[in-house]
């Protein structure tokens, strides 16, 4: 069998969770990309995925706690966790700057993840080797 | 690498088309190589005339008719879905080709997106 | 492994619009990754192209009782996903 060569991997997630088992499958992969010496430039979360970020989940103790897993798997990594801005807003997922800039009640971003534009994903398909995309499955 | 965005989800009751456009426009922004691919229900983005002040959601005909102005290099509609839902050269936007394969277009792009 | 021209991974149950484009797009010397519900397909009558190498995602075969069904489906866990998509020219997420 011939080594496999090592790639750099963007993985996008726009299944919710609670809603897909797209944040189970791609932190599954995630892990496994990382542990196979492959590269992850960032992970990006659009559409519905942006409820992956939400600081104010809350499952009952007996479930996996997705937001926190993820989080967690970021700060040990310390891959980027990218929420795309326009989707976030929409569905009411906002961290402190935005916060103030529209005036909003309160803020809801979990650590690490931070908010940016779709701009973050073009450069992506500009540098990453690999595209993955996990969605709501059905 | 070219991206081809695919849309098959039909416009303003799902939020998933209006999202693929907001990719593929960014991509064309960054003068990225874009193109756009209306297949199953999707083709009905593509009517004529689309009056949506009922439903209070901004029509995206303009943006589909500015696409090309903006970049975005071809759009395509599968021939089959456009017989389904009576899409025409007629009561279609402009600039819109048909594709008789659709999976064959799959295959001549590094980069294939759905937006969710 | 054989080289992949273009990796479909699928994670729609096979009524799915999306899961039947797929398999329409599906050519020689591709392969196709079941993932989440798309494993169900395991448990149809439904024919794949013999052309194409039929993987499946083990945690979700498993965890839908189907591993009895799995004859003939190569069973990857998640270090060979990552193999098969660092290996494929193309993949198309559906």
């Amino acid at each position: 069998m011939a080594a496999i060569q090592l790639q750099n991997y963007t993985l996008v997630i726009t299944g919710a969770p609670y809603s897909s088992q797209a944040p189970q499958t791609a932190l599954a992969f995630a892990r496994a990309t990382l542990a196979k010496g492959h590269r992850v430039d960032r992970i990006f979360l659009y559409g519905d995925g942006v409820h992956l970020a939400s600081a104010l989940s809350s499952p009952p103790s007996d479930e996996t706690h997705w937001p926190g897993e993820w989080a967690g798997f970021l700060k040990e990594s310390g891959i980027p966790g990218v929420v795309c801005i326009a989707s976030a807003l929409r569905r009411g997922l906002v961290d402190d700057a935005e916060q103030k800039r529209h005036e909003l009640v309160a803020s809801n971003l979990l650590e690490p993840f931070i908010i940016a534009g779709l701009g973050e994903w073009v450069e992506s398909t500009m540098t990453s080797s690999r595209i993955i995309y996990f969605h709501a499955g059905g | 690498m070219s991206t081809l965005i695919v849309i098959d989800q039909p416009p303003y009751g799902t939020w998933a088309g209006r999202e693929a456009l907001d990719m593929a426009f960014s991509l064309a922004a960054f003068d990225q190589s874009v193109s756009l691919l209306f297949t199953g229900a999707g083709v009905n983005w593509l009517r004529k005339s689309q009056k949506t002040d009922g439903i209070e959601q901004k029509s995206i005909e303009k943006n589909l008719s500015a696409a090309p102005i903006f970049g975005v290099k071809a759009m395509f509609a599968e021939a089959s879905a456009c017989a389904r839902y009576g899409l025409t050269i007629e009561n279609m936007l402009a600039g819109v080709a048909i594709a008789e394969n659709s999976s064959n277009l799959l295959h001549q792009y590094s980069h294939t997106a759905f937006s969710g | 492994m054989k080289p992949i021209a273009t990796l479909h991974i699928l994670n729609k149950a096979p009524e799915h619009s999306r899961s039947v484009e797929c398999m329409r797009s599906l050519r020689a010397g591709d392969a196709l990754l079941l993932t989440e519900s798309a494993v169900l397909a395991i448990a149809t009558t439904d024919v794949h192209d013999p052309n194409t190498t039929v993987y499946a995602l083990k945690a979700d075969v498993l965890a839908r009782g189907l591993d009895d069904c799995a004859s003939e489906t190569h069973l990857v866990d998640f270090p060979a996903m990552v193999d098969l998509t660092a290996q494929a020219q193309n993949i198309i997420s559906w």
